[in-house]
């Protein structure tokens, strides 16, 4: 338990195949020996490393050439003549076809091979295929391009570093190499790379060109500069074995490339406070020793040293987390953090009023819903609304995600498409998310119902619901706030005209209410019945100034109840009714009670029959008959009047 | 980082909400999921203070016979950075299994240094989990693209 996780453990032929997940901090730990080394630290064993012949040659010149030492910080290039291309020793193919590699001749395979080992990539060149008998390391001309190994012609740009002969590129560098170098059994001569470069440089080559290769994951994530000499004389020495080549010499290029691999001076006082129990200096010594670094101690003081190939120390805590997971976690002991944080002060409002909505919605018989933040051009025009703007994704991950959405519109009735489509045609959906605009996001509430009214056996089937369950649901949340919404009958290109409407609270409009239109139901193929939708802004929910709810004393003197019935014109709003009668009574109408509407054939057409009571009551006397009547009289008299009623 | 720099340390603070990552979409992956998230910066905080924290809240979440380790990982603001695993027999699977909860550490000073703290002056501990991971974890939700889908039998189980 010290820190790359075992995710499986497979047995392929000769022995288990371990299969490891290293983190991006440890390109150390990608290879054969790297591992063994943390292996041999863990368990405080001996690694053997194989004997791997320091190569003395003829240094050559004008074999190799880069064109800029910030790009490859380091090149050695090994000539290695007069070898015989044939398959490798059985061992080393069952050693690479463990490994998910397929076996393709003893010197590519030599080249995996030691990739595997030591962690550093390597590429062979048949040389006689390369022009001018040189390479050069340099970025790729407009307008070229090469043939990859795996058959794959590839457009390059001058953001990639490419090997090149005197003519053209014969590899990517890093990545992999050409096919027109490839080592075949023709080959004769070989050319043999081990190299530096740039992390950054790969890492950006490989995401213009979408190619990834076992090479291309350790140069991204840095190889040990001093590992490219170990990597060709290990190469260099298995080459001349089993090609029976002869080396004919060897040039090395490299710039001064300063290790980074400072000094960290850390305090062992501090390793032990940070980590919460006493840490002896013996085992830290021991510990970091095992790892690979120099320690040298001077009172608190540990002066560290990390070895060559651990590029990810720097700080005093990456020391401290060397020792941390060396000692065990689970050797720590537990503490509970007294927290002396102040409380950052943080408007609650918001919260209590979405927990609010949620509990009224709940109780309605609602499901809260979480839908996707983005949307796309052609769900916004199947719902009518592709004339609002929306924010573009610069690089979206498919089609269908390319837009923030300015709505809950199109993500709701995704939703309802999909149980639908499942056979689930009742349907009473919440949703509390966000529209995002070039201004911000701004917090919203989507409201969708469709279906049967209920699922309760004692109620017909055929009750669906109407837009008056869905004013019920926006009526019981606005009352739980102390408003009472007003609604603006307004035509959305959403909404049917016919039932399209503003939620207006003290002339800010709070959302939008209605009933579908059927052209978005056709376009979107939903096959259920009608659907009502509403949205009501949060943000502007949120800005409304707390309503103080007082208590309302009951009444002790008794109340006189009128009801009236009268048709109206069907454009007449109900609402327009009821404030008309509260002007008009006089201190004496307490308030007004709907009772229902009928569109039956004893109205005639364009018309709407409503009923309605009117509560009279005083909190000081009681009421008598003839001033009521008086004043019920005159609120009649004005609706035939200012609203063209017809009393029935 | 937007509370470290607006806020003066001591500071504890727990955030939820939506995150989106260009993520291959799988059984167990999307790219739209949700976190919560928690950072607790004084001038003095230990590892065993996140191991204390976490492991109270494991106990109060899942019941005080939750078997949990620390396990050794890497993210690269926090370090040292670790997991948090519970042994699967708390939540009655029988297989002997640990699940991964949890992602913490402690605050990597290169982040105090980017929101402008002075140097060495405070210390600090983060967590993070994904809880659409939870359900999963445990094969309970079998795939993570049920909580985009909302269909109503999925919704029922809430």
């Amino acid at each position: 338990m010290a820190g790359l996780e075992i995710e499986a453990i497979e047995n392929v032929g000769k022995g288990p195949v371990f299969e490891i997940e290293i983190t991006p901090n440890r390109p150390d730990a990608l290879s054969m020996l790297g591992l063994a080394r943390e292996i041999g630290a863990i368990t405080d064993r001996q690694v053997k490393f194989p004997k791997i012949k320091n190569i003395k040659t003829k240094a050559l010149k004008n074999l190799v050439h880069i064109e800029n030492k910030a790009d490859c910080g380091r090149y050695i290039a090994t000539l290695i003549k007069q070898v015989t291309i044939k398959p490798s020793p059985v061992e080393m193919m069952e050693k690479l076809s463990s490994m998910g590699l397929k076996p393709i001749n003893n010197a590519v395979d030599i080249t995996n091979f030691v990739l595997m080992e030591t962690g550093q990539p390597l590429h062979a060149f048949d040389f006689d295929k390369l022009e001018g008998g040189r390479i050069e390391v340099r970025r790729a001309r407009s307008g070229e391009s090469i043939v990859t190994l795996d058959g794959v012609q590839r457009k390059l740009d001058p953001s990639i570093l490419v090997i090149a002969d005197a003519q053209k590129p014969v590899a990517i560098a890093g990545i992999m190499g050409g096919l027109g170098t490839e080592i075949s059994t023709s080959t004769k001569n070989i050319l043999l790379e081990s190299a530096f470069f740039d992390m950054g440089l790969i890492r950006q080559a490989c995401r213009t060109l979408g190619l990834r290769s076992d090479s291309s994951y350790r140069f991204e994530r840095q190889v040990n500069i001093k590992g490219v000499e170990t990597g060709a004389n290990r190469a260099t020495d298995l080459l001349l074995q089993l090609t029976q080549g002869q080396i004919a010499g060897r040039q090395e290029v490299s710039a001064n490339i300063k290790t980074r691999f400072e000094t960290v001076k850390v305090r062992l006082s501090d390793i032990s406070s940070f980590l919460g129990g006493d840490v002896p200096l013996m085992r830290v010594k021991g510990w970091l020793t095992r790892l690979g670094f120099k320690v040298k101690a001077k009172g608190d003081i540990l002066t560290v040293n990390a070895p060559d190939n651990r590029s990810d120390i720097h700080q005093d805590v990456d020391i401290i987390e060397e020792v941390s997971r060396m000692m065990g976690f689970d050797k720590l002991p537990v503490k509970l953090p007294i927290i002396k944080a102040v409380n950052i002060p943080v408007d609650k409002r918001p919260r209590q009023i979405k927990d609010k909505i949620r509990q009224i919605l709940i109780a309605g018989g609602m499901d809260e819903i979480i839908t996707l933040s983005m949307t796309n051009t052609k769900a916004l025009q199947k719902s009518q609304m592709g004339d609002v703007q929306a924010l573009r994704i610069f690089n979206p991950l498919t089609q269908d995600q390319e837009l923030m959405r300015p709505g809950l519109l199109p993500s709701m009735l995704q939703v309802t498409l999909t149980n639908m489509n499942r056979g689930q045609k009742d349907l009473k959906l919440f949703e509390i998310g966000k529209r995002y605009f070039i201004n911000g996001e701004k917090e919203t509430l989507g409201l969708l119902l469709t279906g049967r009214r209920t699922r309760d056996w004692r109620y017909p089937s055929k009750d669906v619901v109407d837009i008056f369950d869905l004013k019920g649901l926006l009526e019981g949340f606005f009352k739980a706030l102390g408003r009472s919404p007003v609604y603006k009958s307004v035509a959305l290109p959403i909404f049917d005209p016919a039932c399209s409407a503003e939620i207006d609270v003290n002339n800010v409009i709070m959302g939008t209410v209605g009933k579908i239109d059927h052209t978005v139901l056709n376009n979107w193929d939903l096959k259920g019945g009608d659907i009502y939708f509403a949205e009501v802004f949060l943000d502007k929910v949120y800005a409304l100034p707390p309503q103080e709810q007082r208590y309302q004393p009951l009444c002790g003197f008794p109340a006189i109840v009128r009801d009236v019935s009268l048709a109206v014109k069907k454009e007449v709003a109900y609402q327009d009714i009821e404030k008309l009668c509260l002007s008009k009574g006089e201190g004496l109408l307490k308030s007004v009670h709907f009772i229902e509407q009928y569109l039956g054939n004893k109205i005639q057409p364009g018309y709407k029959g409503l009923v309605f009571s009117c509560q009279y009551q005083k909190i000081d006397r009681t009421l008598r008959e003839e001033e009521v009547a008086k004043v019920h009289d005159q609120i009649l008299q004005t609706l035939t009047a200012e609203l063209k009623a017809i009393l029935r | 980082v937007r509370v470290m720099k607006q806020h003066k340390p001591p500071l504890a603070v727990v955030v939820a909400g939506r995150v989106y990552r260009p993520d291959a979409v799988d059984a167990s992956h999307s790219f739209m999921f949700h976190q919560i998230e928690g950072l607790l910066v004084d001038e003095k905080v230990q590892f065993s203070e996140l191991k204390g924290l976490l492991t109270e809240f494991c106990k109060r979440f899942f019941g005080p016979g939750v078997v949990m380790r620390f396990r050794p990982h890497f993210f690269p603001f926090t370090e040292p950075s670790a997991e948090v695993d519970i042994n699967a027999s708390i939540l009655g699977i029988q297989k002997k299994q640990w699940l991964e909860i949890l992602g913490c550490g402690m605050v990597n000073p290169k982040v105090f240094q980017a929101v402008g703290y002075p140097k060495g002056q405070y210390q600090g501990l983060a967590f993070g989990l994904g809880w659409e991971g939870w359900p999963i974890l445990n094969k309970a939700i079998m795939n993570i693209g049920f909580f985009l889908e909302m269909e109503g039998g999925f919704l029922n189980n809430f």
